[in-house]
């Protein structure tokens, strides 16, 4: 019976294995994205200020950059320096403004906070690292020192560009 | 008053590639093209205004398409961007920049640099 069955294995064709290689196959671009992960609103904490500090009743927009590629990308944040829509103002708006790192993907994204430039209402990143980074900008606009707003709609728009470098 | 502005939902997104095109000759002699694409997840933007500028950010003038694109949410557009050989050497900076819907309070700006 042992040999029989001995014999019935050796007898049995083979069968083959086949085994196919399927290849998975990808392109990751080197690329920009920016994101507006938050939209600001403004608060009025004062009858002649509107701010998007959360102290003051604001919300600070914050804009998310993807970056594929370490060191590729220059990301540009401009804080708004007048209204995009607003009523009728008849005296000089004063705007200060800031932009921060307020998040990131990678810990060695911290230095871009000390390596930032700042010109005008302008704050440049150098991003050397892939990953993604989150800005929060700040802004205040004060109306004529001590002048109430009139009553309406504001909007200003914050810049957020990313230039190949 | 009313202040400003949360119109349009949360995460939008916008963005254009390669980072680094490179121009071929086009059909027409005289005449080179690069192709770009842009994809929009923006809802608060119908719009991408197409410029190319040299190193200094001064305009070059070019031909594509369309200067200003129209996108729905979610498209994927591809463009050519024509520039005549003799002013391909300053072309620098190919950019897309946003339209704003009213309301909208983050313009974007994304630069593919042609090294």
């Amino acid at each position: 019976m042992k040999k029989l069955l001995i014999v019935s294995l050796l007898l049995t064709p083979h069968i083959p294995a086949f085994a196919e290689e399927t290849p998975i196959v990808g392109n990751v671009q080197t690329r920009c994205l920016i994101t507006t992960d938050t939209n600001g609103v403004f608060g009025n904490p004062l009858p002649s200020k509107l701010s998007t500090l959360s102290a003051d009743g604001g919300v600070v927009p914050v804009v998310r950059y993807d970056v594929t590629l370490a060191d590729s990308y220059l990301a540009k944040v401009t804080t708004p320096t007048s209204f995009s829509t607003s009523p009728s103002l008849t005296d000089a708006v004063t705007w200060t403004g800031s932009t921060t790192v307020t998040n990131t993907t990678d810990a060695g994204m911290s230095a871009y906070e000390t390596g930032k430039v700042t010109y005008g209402s302008t704050t440049q990143y150098d991003l050397t690292i892939a990953g993604s980074t989150w800005f929060s900008s700040e802004a205040t606009a004060v109306y004529g020192g001590t002048k109430s707003f009139p009553g309406g709609s504001y909007t200003a728009i914050v810049l957020a560009e990313c230039i190949a470098k | 008053m009313l202040l400003a502005l949360l119109p349009f939902g949360s995460v939008v997104a916008h963005e254009m590639t390669p980072t680094y095109p490179t121009f071929d000759a086009s059909f027409m002699s005289g005449i080179s093209v690069t192709t770009l694409n842009l994809f929009n997840k923006r809802k608060d933007v119908s719009y991408y205004e197409i410029g190319v500028f040299t190193d200094e950010w001064e305009p070059v003038p070019f031909v594509s398409q369309y200067t200003v694109i129209p996108m729905e949410y979610l498209d994927t557009v591809s463009f050519d961007v024509y520039v005549s050989n003799l002013s391909l050497s300053s072309v620098e900076y190919i950019c897309s920049i946003s339209q704003l819907k009213v309301g909208a309070t983050v313009s974007s700006k994304i630069c593919s640099r042609v090294k």
